[in-house]
């Protein structure tokens, strides 16, 4: 018997969903501690200072959306979440300076689309109530732990049945398409309604968003299909924050702290202690050890198992499949601080309030695919962009904004050159490929941040430099995620356990893996 | 004149369905359009005393019930080994895989060690694959929606033998269906060259990439080639893929059905709601209360039938069926025998499956050409010369090389098929000759065909040898249209048995055989 661990839990890496998961354990009475390796909580979600005054998010500029049940069990609005709603919820910009938007409001958004298309104005509200009732079907799985595949328990069974009865209860051409849906590759989900090649990109790119896939990959389909289903399951307007990102990590930090938990920053994870096939704590880089009953974590699955873990503890073939995870990040950041709103042609300023994307066709997003399939960087890339300060003035100086902007395909593994050697004129095409839709913004640069994928496996721990912590492929998801049999939370090694994004449901800054987790968790305690 | 069933399309699949029909006791006719039987599994004599397996070259998923039931080989069918798939590569060297595991390990050994070691696990696993999915390709596919307990039990028999798989089997299934070829191939292989070939089989008959997302199934289609019960052997049909649809045709006439060429179709007739029989080009009608259509959707659906008969919404799925033909056909008369500079001289290597697939990259190139609407440059190519194992297609010393080539996309950015038909044959003879030098110097004839010929002159839309691709949103209960999957249609009495239903293309015979006992079960009930 060994003396009792001081710490229930300690949680490895203070992400939204290591944070999420610790902190419902300590109201559930867990003894939790959050070990960050970074010097502040956040990993993904995190505002950070590019230039005197001008805070932009560092890396993911939108939730998830968050889900709405993480919202209301930790109570963020009471410890100073507050979250900025917008009428408009994507916006595509032509290249001939004209913009199509999409609002929350389907019948507003069909209006708009008369210009472009009356067919597709036609088809926007039928489509956005199958994507509504498809992402409620799905989303009605994010909120459990995968089934076992072994021996279901009850409980895995009745979430399935209730699965079930959701899909029966969904009209037959509706039950059709989230068979065929699915499978299918975003372009042919897209041209099935519309006709406009401004429409059918920018709803496309959520099937290709931060993924090596293009347009014509089959699987990108259910790809926008988990961006369906965390709307069906998030707080509505919930994408933004006051404060960016950040500001959501301190309510979730006060939230743990409130709850009896607590974090320590710069308190990097070495090693997972493992005694008589059991977890028994971590020890730190700097050779401190901190044990603890449970282990959990926040890292992706890769990094969790492949250098955290001590091979000899895992079966060969599990670090077989582990090592075949697939964390092909292809995503890359650009930050720019601007001392002033560039004039955009053909847009009210309200539309620029959501996320505003670049890659006017289907052909556009198939091109920035196909130099990532050959090691390349896209000279055009797909580009997704935001400017916090339309909502949150106080992120920048007097009348200066920051534009937070995704850019796409930059594949973490080049052929025949480096990041290092790279990432500047990475930069310089992201910029150029902004002036060319928003004339004027380049001259209104104060300062530039490019982050790459080796970036963010360097600063941020993610593995190939992936946000979702691994590809959301088909035979990565649900029972699947990050692999077959391991898909409830747990491990090979007993007192080990997952929360992160690379667990079910994944999808981005959401608290889904962190608060199935937790749950799964607290019964193993 | 009345019969109980009319067939249209003389093809493999028709000329099985009527066996079975006919073989039942039902009065059939089997109505085809050509002047000889066959469809895209035909021998013609394109060039005097050189016969071609003109489309169809290979026999590989001839189901042996069927070949037992009918049979085949007392009607004149005779199946020849082909044995191999020898690969040149740039560098001078060669991989050349044979049926013998073990002579296959030794050659894989010489380009990796590894790799030959990973080999035997991933023939293991395919066999587990193709033991799993066999039984699938002769069952009526069950409709998920539907209430129907028998469909319901079907898929949980599905699941069952699913769940009783290996954990490390049901991964690998769950792989197949979802991943690109390269990807599944990845997991256990690092040679180029043998990923390279192998992941070939994934795509075709697709217009996808072997780094598409899908591929890794056809990869299965294909392994699940048997001949009498042995797994993984293509074979040849003495006189050509034609003699495979002439013995069928002959099992079907000596059960009593009554087969007519140069009888093409041009309406099904219908009334209220009711198929009565066909009428015939020269005006002809002929009556019955049951039709079966061995044709794609289109030309059933849109062509032979009035789309205002049919349910609206129907129309839509028949008209969003993908087709996106990606091969052509090259046939050529030779004087000789081509010389590979990797491995000079006649030899067991030009008796088996000759693959133009040297790289990954040159497999994924080639693809990229198809997707910008041009064939390939440098295409992959698929080329196996019958003569050598069946001297009666060829004059003494002389030889027919039939070559399979990816991509020729059926819709062309500029031009048309007509003018690049020939620029199309140079470059796939240019792409053999980088390896086999004298290969021009030998052509005594040669028949480029075309997407659009084999649309014009074969029947199949869009020129897609699978009567529509094989991509998972076009399998099984969705093949070829949800709701449609099991071998009926809308129209009362009118059937579907071509390629196009479950399951799928390739010399299978099986969807012939399933719509017929689905015919006589209908009667019963």
């Amino acid at each position: 018997m060994t003396a009792p661990a001081r710490w229930d839990v300690v949680v490895i890496g203070g992400g939204v969903n290591g944070l999420v998961c610790a902190a419902l354990l300590a109201k559930d009475g867990r003894r939790t501690l959050v070990l960050e390796a970074r010097d502040e909580p956040g990993g993904c979600a995190l505002t950070r200072e590019i230039a005197p005054g001008f805070r932009a998010p560092a890396l993911a500029h939108a939730t998830g959306p968050l889900r709405r049940d993480v919202v209301d069990a930790l109570q963020l609005a009471a410890h100073g979440l507050s979250v900025v709603t917008t009428d408009v919820d994507m916006t595509a910009l032509a290249p001939d300076g004209r913009a199509l938007v999409v609002y929350h409001d389907a019948a507003r958004t069909a209006d708009g689309l008369r210009a472009w298309s009356a067919r597709d104005a036609e088809a926007w509200p039928r489509y956005v109530q199958s994507r509504a009732a498809l992402g409620g079907v799905i989303g009605s799985l994010f909120g459990v732990a995968p089934p076992s595949v072994d021996e279901p328990s009850a409980r895995d069974l009745w979430h399935l049945l209730r699965t079930l009865r959701a899909f029966r209860a969904l009209d037959k051409a509706d039950a059709y398409r989230l068979l065929r849906w699915g499978p299918m590759a975003a372009a042919d989900l897209v041209a099935e309604s519309f006709e406009t090649d401004l429409l059918q990109a920018a709803l496309a790119a959520d099937g290709i968003f931060g993924a090596m896939m293009g347009p014509w990959s089959a699987g990108s389909g259910m790809q926008m299909l988990l961006a369906a289903a965390n709307e069906a399951v998030g707080a509505t307007g919930s994408r933004f924050v006051r404060g960016g990102p950040g500001a959501l990590v301190s309510a979730l930090t006060a939230a743990l702290r409130q709850a009896g938990g607590d974090v320590r920053t710069g308190a990097p994870v070495a090693r997972v202690l493992v005694a008589d096939e059991r977890a028994r704590g971590v020890a730190l880089a700097s050779g401190e050890e901190i044990a603890a009953r449970i282990v959990v974590s926040a890292v992706d699955p890769k990094r969790t198992f492949l250098q955290l873990c001590d091979p000899m503890d895992l079966a060969p073939e599990f670090l077989w499949r582990m090592r075949n995870y697939r964390v092909r990040g292809t995503l890359a950041k650009v930050n720019l601080a601007l001392s002033g709103l560039p004039a955009f042609t053909g847009v009210a300023p309200d539309a620029l309030q959501g996320r505003v994307r670049i890659g006017p066709t289907i052909d556009y997003l198939k091109r920035a695919y196909d130099h990532a399939k050959y090691g390349r960087w896209s000279p055009e890339p797909w580009m997704e962009f935001t400017l916090p300060t339309l909502l949150d003035p106080s992120l920048a100086p007097e009348g200066g904004h920051v534009l937070s902007a995704y850019v796409q395909f930059a594949p973490y593994a080049l052929r025949d050159t480096t990041w290092e050697r790279e990432r500047e004129a990475l930069g310089d095409v992201a910029v150029a490929t902004l002036e060319r839709y928003v004339p004027g913004l380049r001259s209104r640069i104060v300062a530039r941040d490019v982050l790459t994928p080796l970036d963010f496996e360097r600063e941020w721990g993610l593995t190939g430099g992936h946000i979702f912590h691994g590809e959301l492929a088909l035979d990565q998801f649900f029972t699947m995620r990050p692999l077959l049999g391991w898909g409830q939370y747990a491990s090979p090694i007993r007192g080990l356990h997952l929360c992160g994004s690379g667990t079910h449901p994944g999808t981005g800054l959401t608290g889904g893996s962190g608060a199935n987790a937790a749950r799964a968790i607290a019964a193993a305690l | 004149m009345r019969y109980d069933a009319i067939v249209i399309g003389g093809g493999h699949n028709g000329l099985t369905a009527a066996a079975y029909l006919a073989r039942a006791g039902r009065t059939v006719v089997v109505l085809e359009r050509r002047h000889v039987l066959g469809g895209a599994a035909v021998t013609e004599e394109v060039f005097p005393g050189f016969k071609f397996s003109v489309c169809s070259y290979v026999v590989s998923l001839l189901r042996p019930e069927i070949i037992r039931e009918l049979d085949l080989p007392n009607h004149g069918m005779e199946l020849l080994p082909l044995d191999g798939t020898f690969t040149p590569m740039p560098n001078g060297d060669y991989l050349w895989r044979v049926n013998d595991h073990y002579k296959t390990r030794r050659e894989i050994a010489r380009h990796s060690r590894l790799d030959a070691e990973a080999y035997d696990e991933y023939s293991r696993a395919m066999v587990e694959m193709g033991r799993f999915a066999k039984p699938i390709l002769s069952m009526t596919p069950p409709d998920p929606t539907s209430l129907n307990p028998r469909g319901l039990l079907e898929l949980l028999g599905i699941g069952r033998r699913f769940r009783a798989m290996r954990r490390h089997d049901r991964v690998n299934q769950i792989q197949l269906l979802t991943m690109s070829a390269v990807d599944f191939l990845d997991q256990w292989f690092e040679t180029d060259v043998l990923k390279a070939t192998m992941s070939a089989s994934g795509i075709i008959g697709t217009f996808l990439g072997v780094r598409s997302p899908g591929t890794a199934y056809v990869l299965l289609h294909h392994y699940m080639g048997e001949i009498d019960g042995s797994f993984r052997s293509w074979g040849l049909s003495r006189g050509g893929t034609g003699a495979v649809s002439n013995a069928i045709g002959s099992a079907a006439k000596a059960a009593g059905a009554e087969i007519r060429t140069e009888a093409p179709v041009a309406r099904i007739l219908t009334r209220n709601g009711r198929v009565t029989g066909v009428a015939l080009a020269n005006g002809d009608e002929i009556r019955a209360d049951v039709v079966l259509s061995s044709l794609t959707p289109h030309l059933t659906f849109l062509d032979l039938l009035d789309p205002a008969e049919l349910p609206p919404e129907f129309v839509g799925d028949v008209r969003r069926y993908k087709y996106r033909g990606s091969s052509g056909k090259v046939n050529l008369a030779l004087d000789g025998l081509p010389d590979f500079t990797c491995l000079p001289g006649p030899g067991a290597h030009l008796r088996g499956a000759i693959s133009i697939s040297p790289s990954i990259d040159y497999m994924e190139r080639a693809y990229d050409d198809a997707k910008y609407g041009r064939f390939s440059r440098r295409p992959y190519v698929d080329i196996v010369i019958p003569s050598l194992t069946d001297a009666s297609l060829a004059p003494p010393g002389k030889h027919v090389m039939s070559c399979f080539v990816q991509y020729a996309p059926y819709a062309l950015k500029e031009g048309t098929w007509d003018d690049q038909r020939e620029a199309f044959g140079d470059a796939v003879i240019d792409a053999i000759a980088e390896f086999a030098p004298n290969l021009k110097s030998l052509i005594l004839h040669r028949q480029v065909l075309t997407p659009l010929d084999l649309e014009r002159e074969f029947g199949l839309t869009e020129g897609n040898i699978f009567h529509g691709e094989l991509t998972l949103e076009q399998l099984f209960f969705l093949r070829p249209v949800p709701g449609w999957a099991q071998y009926t249609t809308p129209v009362n009495g009118l059937y579907l048995c071509g390629s196009a239903t479950h399951p799928g293309g390739g010399i299978m015979a099986a969807p012939g055989r399933n719509a017929a006992l689905k015919v006589l079960q209908g009667a019963r009930s």
